[in-house]
């Protein structure tokens, strides 16, 4: 799981609501998978990502986008890194709210809730 | 993709006919396709074929997402007069058409000739490009292997002899899916160029043809006059070998001559391909049809940057697809299952895509996303009852309705069905969308029938085609999801459509 899609995960739990973003992350095992530098996408996800967030899962992220970052290599290789390169294989991912843990296995979170959980 | 040096003015001068077999329901989007991404031109789909003419090369016909396969035209013709039921004179109908016309032949073959030593020049020069010999390499090396590939091509040119080298597996390196993909095509291709080598002297070419008739002719063959299909083929291989001087081989032949014939038309021509465009070396293991979740990709307006969700993604071959043909964006699958799971796992990692799709273990009616975070849906939805209680299509829509950003599209394969459970959904007072259902095609060619009959053409479409717009219109939206386009396609024995919606609007408001 990429850090990338952690940055758009939300807890489902009942009741929770925009409660249960973002997920607490865990991560028991990681792996930097390297992945070809595309600068032109790299700036198309900044303004998709949920700044607060990443930094919460990320330690070396800097503090916001930088002003220019479209043209800023420096910036989107790093930025490139974090998203895209970082693979969480094994960990959690903790709902704030209510504490619920969802497991990430072979870099694949489930976050399937059981039929009590999903009852209203 | 790395650059493959070419010589310019080696590529066919004017454009070769072809034509392209396609899925029921497909046609309109290979035509569409063989425009844009070979420059076609007289494109017709007349009976189950997609005939064109382009300049492209063997590389490019390759690319060919939509089609199931490709063939080299010899020629196409008015049916076989059928009417007076005399084995004797359907004999001679099948023997002219070779034997009236052997210059279209020749030129066919010669055609093919050209476009697979085409490609085995490409191909031995991509070689050297990426595999370079096993040496030290300084200045020196670097110019006189360049020296060495410029020799090579003279000598290919002037002797028009194309031997290719046996490719030794101690110089493959691992240079990324692209190279394992041409490897594994390309056994495929060495096979067939090494063949056309061999027929240098067209006499010394080896054949084999296969038969295929249908409509109502294939009744009065089997029927009346006890003309199996292999009959003919047999019939057509003899004339073959009195007006050519080939020899036949049914085992493994240099050429391979296809026949069809049917009520509409008599189509020959050579395959181009071994194995048929729609198995890809990609995909490991095939969920959905690959032709088919090409096309739902295609219509998903798909863009670089773009977030594409597959919420019932099952081993993922939509997104596989896509992901080949749109590379710069953001891929998600999801499924609930561990098994499908796995297989996806397994498929992204053959194709090299692992990079590109991440996989998520979540629920399609309960999808742990923000509201209007996604750009894009494409989705198969499982036909049959696999649904637990309460999941139906309207909760699937629902939910993919939620995530997805005013203004994105969802493309999705529907059943019957569904597509009927739809249907008789609550009609909303939001109009039809205006971008209307048709891809632009234009209408079927005519064909005319045999016996001078001018003046009266025949307009052939398929029932398909003119369901997609009654279709369309019997597609209701669904709360701010507004249909599109809608297509009928044939998934072999059953029938689905391709629904695609748009999101004109917030929920909510």
């Amino acid at each position: 799981m990429k850090l990338l899609t952690h940055n758009l995960l939300s807890s489902h739990v009942r009741g929770v609501g925009p409660r249960g973003f973002p997920l607490r992350l865990q991560a028991t095992e990681v792996r930097i998978n390297p992945v070809e530098f595309n600068p032109d996408f790299v700036a198309r996800m900044i303004p998709k990502v949920e700044w607060a967030a990443l930094l919460e899962a990320a330690d070396t992220v800097p503090k916001e986008p930088i002003e220019g970052y479209e043209h800023d290599e420096k910036f989107l290789r790093k930025m490139h890194h974090v998203l895209l390169e970082v693979d969480v294989l094994e960990g959690t991912l903790q709902c704030p709210e209510s504490g619920r843990l969802f497991p990430i296995s072979r870099g694949i979170p489930n976050m399937l809730l059981s039929d009590e959980e999903t009852e209203t | 993709m790395a650059a493959v040096p070419t010589d310019s003015g080696s590529r066919p001068a004017a454009g070769a006919r072809f034509f392209c077999t396609a899925g029921r329901g497909l046609e309109p989007f290979l035509m569409r396709e063989v425009r844009a991404r070979l420059a076609a031109t007289q494109v017709e789909y007349i009976s189950g074929k997609v005939f064109f003419t382009t300049c492209s090369d063997l590389n490019m016909l390759k690319k060919l997402k939509s089609a199931e396969r490709l063939f080299l035209l010899i020629k196409k013709q008015f049916p076989l007069n059928v009417s007076s039921v005399s084995k004797g004179k359907i004999l001679s109908e099948i023997q002219r058409l070779i034997n009236d016309d052997p210059e279209s032949w020749l030129n066919a073959i010669s055609t093919w000739k050209n476009l697979l030593e085409l490609d085995a020049k490409k191909d031995k020069l991509f070689q050297r490009a990426a595999n370079p010999p096993k040496r030290k390499v300084e200045e020196n090396d670097i110019i006189n292997a360049k020296k060495l590939k410029t020799k090579q091509l003279q000598v290919l040119q002037e002797s028009g002899e194309c031997s290719l080298e046996k490719q030794t597996e101690e110089e493959t390196q691992e240079q990324g899916d692209f190279l394992t993909e041409r490897e594994k095509s390309q056994e495929a291709f060495q096979n067939d160029v090494v063949k056309a080598a061999d027929a240098k002297n067209q006499k010394n070419l080896t054949f084999r043809v296969s038969c295929r008739c249908s409509g109502a002719i294939a009744k009065t063959f089997t029927a009346q006059v006890h003309l199996p299909p292999k009959e003919v083929g047999r019939i057509t291989g003899i004339a073959l070998m009195k007006q050519f001087g080939w020899k036949a081989d049914l085992r493994n032949p240099n050429l391979e001559i296809f026949i069809h014939l049917n009520d509409i038309y008599s189509v020959v021509g050579i395959p181009v391909f071994r194995i048929p465009l729609a198995s890809r070396a990609y995909i490991k293991t095939a969920g959905l049809r690959s032709t088919i979740a090409w096309a739902l990709a295609s219509l998903a307006e798909i863009q670089a940057g773009a977030f594409v969700l597959d919420p019932m993604c099952g081993l993922g071959t939509i997104l596989l697809e896509a992901a080949k043909e749109w590379p710069d964006v953001y891929y998600v699958g999801a499924d609930v299952s561990d098994s499908q799971l796995l297989g996806a796992y397994d498929n992204l990692k053959a194709a090299g895509l692992k990079n590109k799709i991440e996989l998520l273990q979540v629920s399609v009616i309960d999808l742990p996303l923000p509201s209007e975070s996604v750009d894009v849906i494409i989705s198969d939805i499982p036909f049959g009852k696999k649904f637990k209680l309460g999941e139906d299509i309207k909760s699937i829509l629902q939910e993919m309705e939620r995530v997805l950003h005013v203004g994105g599209a969802i493309v999705l394969l529907l059943s019957e069905e569904h597509h009927r459970r739809l249907k008789d959904g609550d009609q909303s007072s939001i109009p039809l969308s205006s971008e209307g259902s048709h891809t632009g095609e234009p209408s079927i060619k005519k064909c005319l029938k045999p016996g001078g009959k001018t003046g009266t053409s025949e307009t052939v479409s398929s029932s398909f085609e003119a369901s997609s717009q009654e279709c369309l219109d019997k597609t209701p939206p669904f709360g701010s999801l507004v249909p599109v386009e809608c297509h009928k396609v044939s998934l072999g024995r059953t029938d689905a459509f391709i629904c695609k919606y748009r999101k004109l609007h917030s929920l909510g408001l």
